[in-house]
């Protein structure tokens, strides 16, 4: 009678081993994809300019994009950023209807749009590079 | 139904179902023998573990998968050494129930605490402590004097120096720079690893000589500015082997045994050959667990625990533990990489060095590919101080996982 089970069990034990590897495997490669798969949706992101390096603090290189969301130094932003030159609650972009627009939050060392310092609520489209700080992004909308 | 392959609740349900099988099929293996306390503790250990893998990504930013692939090799371990000798498999669950509370305490601790970086002299001191006590009280087992017994409780201190020497490693290279300053400060490191060398040396444990060499030369490789210093080291190895051939009777005996073992086969190459049958006749599948005999093999459970497995489970599960092994390895060398803080990637480095060469030898050792060396398979192998010991270097590599401040 055990030796029956053990039979039959020792095959599944083998089958469930390698199900269970393959399936770590899977999802550390869909982990490692997880940003270009996000990017090549057609989505919108932030993607880093200067090199990851050459910056003091954390930051990553993409940023997906998919409804508003804030840039600072403090903890309750989306995009936290540790950096001196930014301020607490440094720059708001907000997403109406598929178009973006970027909001400064009346931040100390203001911020750049294509070198230029935003004063008011401004149309950001594929390509413009944002600066905040020592930071600088590139706007990507693919569609 | 890809959603469902990807899920990530999936390896953890995998896993779950792989434990209660085998728990089911030991326990009619076992069925005369079987107590209250058996049960309780075979079923409390899957709880455990289960819900040790549901808590972590709740509880840590990092990585999910190391703990995960983990709790499935400690799983067949713990199979294995149960269906060997029933009474050490539930000291070995009691061993894995501390090692995970551990690994916990251990998260916990290393995370909350930012002056690792600065303690370089400390590991040495504690270092030096326990390898001069284990010179002083330390009990002989196998060859080596390498136990220290306090009261009933013995472990093995080099399996905590292990982990010193990573952290000695790691602060010393964050603080390269304030040690060029001073003079031989260069040479400070290579020192006061060769020392430990000596004194392992001194206690003839030479399959942990091989470790802390592996570690330092890796390390210093990847970071050492003065890289003449490297080649030095590993002519020095190389004079060392040597030196250990020579000088030490049993070395020569191991590598005798590992050219021949059939000249030997009655006495001093017994274990490695009854390893080599029992591979032989476990096969592709294996014989079903409980059908084959490790028990031939002596000392099975500790550093033969890999013969056994091949021959009740399979070689394909033998290579599935080598796969899983491959895999945290892996995992161990991405998040040196993606850990921004200096002294935490030399850190995660060195414990996947750590894990990757000990199993290294211990696979290559029974499968007489190089010549045997008596350590345990992290995780997999029976042994309180191994078990633990690992389990705090997964949880200090868990925290190297997260993005630090």
């Amino acid at each position: 009678m055990f030796n029956i089970f053990s039979l039959i069990f020792k095959y599944i034990f083998i089958v469930i081993i390698y199900l269970f590897i393959l399936s770590i495997i899977r999802l550390i490669y869909l982990d490692i994809k997880g940003i270009s798969q996000e990017i090549s949706d057609g989505g919108k992101y932030l993607k880093l300019i200067n090199k990851k390096e050459s910056l003091s603090f954390n930051v990553k290189e993409y940023y997906p994009l998919t409804k508003s969301i804030s840039i600072g130094r403090s903890n309750n932003n989306e995009i936290v950023l540790k950096d001196p030159y930014i301020s607490k609650n440094h720059l708001k972009i907000v997403e109406d209807e598929g178009v973006f627009f970027i909001e400064d939050l009346n931040s100390a060392n203001g911020t750049y749009l294509n070198g230029e310092r935003i004063m008011d609520v401004v149309k950001i489209k594929n390509g413009d590079r944002i600066r905040v700080g020592q930071v600088e992004f590139l706007f990507v909308d693919r569609e | 139904m890809l959603d469902k392959i990807t899920s990530p609740r999936r390896p953890r349900n995998l896993l779950v179902l792989f434990e209660l099988m085998a728990i089911a099929l030991l326990f009619i293996y076992d069925r005369e023998n079987l107590d209250k306390f058996t049960i309780i503790s075979g079923i409390s250990l899957i709880l455990l573990i289960y819900v040790s893998n549901f808590l972590l990504p709740k509880i840590s930013t990092g990585d999910n998968y190391i703990f995960l692939i983990t709790t499935m090799l400690l799983s067949i371990g713990v199979i294995m050494i149960y269906r060997i000798n029933p009474a050490l498999g539930i000291k070995q669950v009691i061993w894995i129930g501390i090692g995970i509370l551990l690994f916990f305490i251990t998260y916990f601790i290393v995370k909350n605490i930012n002056e690792w970086r600065n303690w370089t002299n400390l590991y040495f001191g504690l270092s030096i402590v326990l390898f001069v006590a284990t010179l002083l009280f330390g009990t002989t087992k196998k060859g080596s004097t390498n136990w220290l017994e306090i009261g009933r409780f013995s472990f093995q201190p080099t399996e905590i120096i292990k982990l010193l020497l990573i952290f000695l490693i790691a602060s010393y290279y964050v603080n390269y720079d304030e040690y060029k300053e001073k003079k031989f400060g260069p040479y400070y490191l290579t020192g006061a690893v060769y020392l430990f060398i000596g004194f392992l040396f001194l206690q003839k444990d030479l399959g942990t000589v091989l470790i802390f060499y592996s570690i330092f030369i890796a390390l210093q490789f990847i970071y050492e500015e003065n890289r003449k210093l490297i080649f030095y080291n590993v002519l020095l190895f190389v004079v060392a082997g040597v030196a250990g051939f020579f000088l030490f009777d049993h070395v020569r005996i191991r590598f005798q045994i590992w050219l021949n073992p059939w000249e030997y086969i009655d006495n001093k190459g017994y274990q490695i050959t009854q390893s080599l049958f029992a591979i032989a006749t476990g096969g592709f599948f294996g014989t079903g667990i409980g059908l084959g005999h490790p028990d031939f093999i002596p000392e099975v459970y500790t550093d033969f625990i890999f013969s056994a497995i091949c021959e009740e489970m399979g070689i394909f599960a033998g290579i599935g533990v080598i796969m899983l092994f491959l895999i945290l390895v892996y995992r161990g060398f991405k998040i040196a990489i993606s850990q921004r803080d200096k002294f935490f990637r030399i850190v995660a480095l060195g414990i996947s060095i750590l894990f990757g060469i000990q199993s290294f030898i211990i696979f290559g050792g029974v499968l007489k590919l190089i010549p045997l060396t008596g350590i345990t398979i992290p995780f997999v192998s029976y042994g309180g101080s191994s078990m633990l010991s690992s389990f705090i270097a997964l949880g200090i590599l868990q925290v190297a996982s997260e993005e630090l401040d």
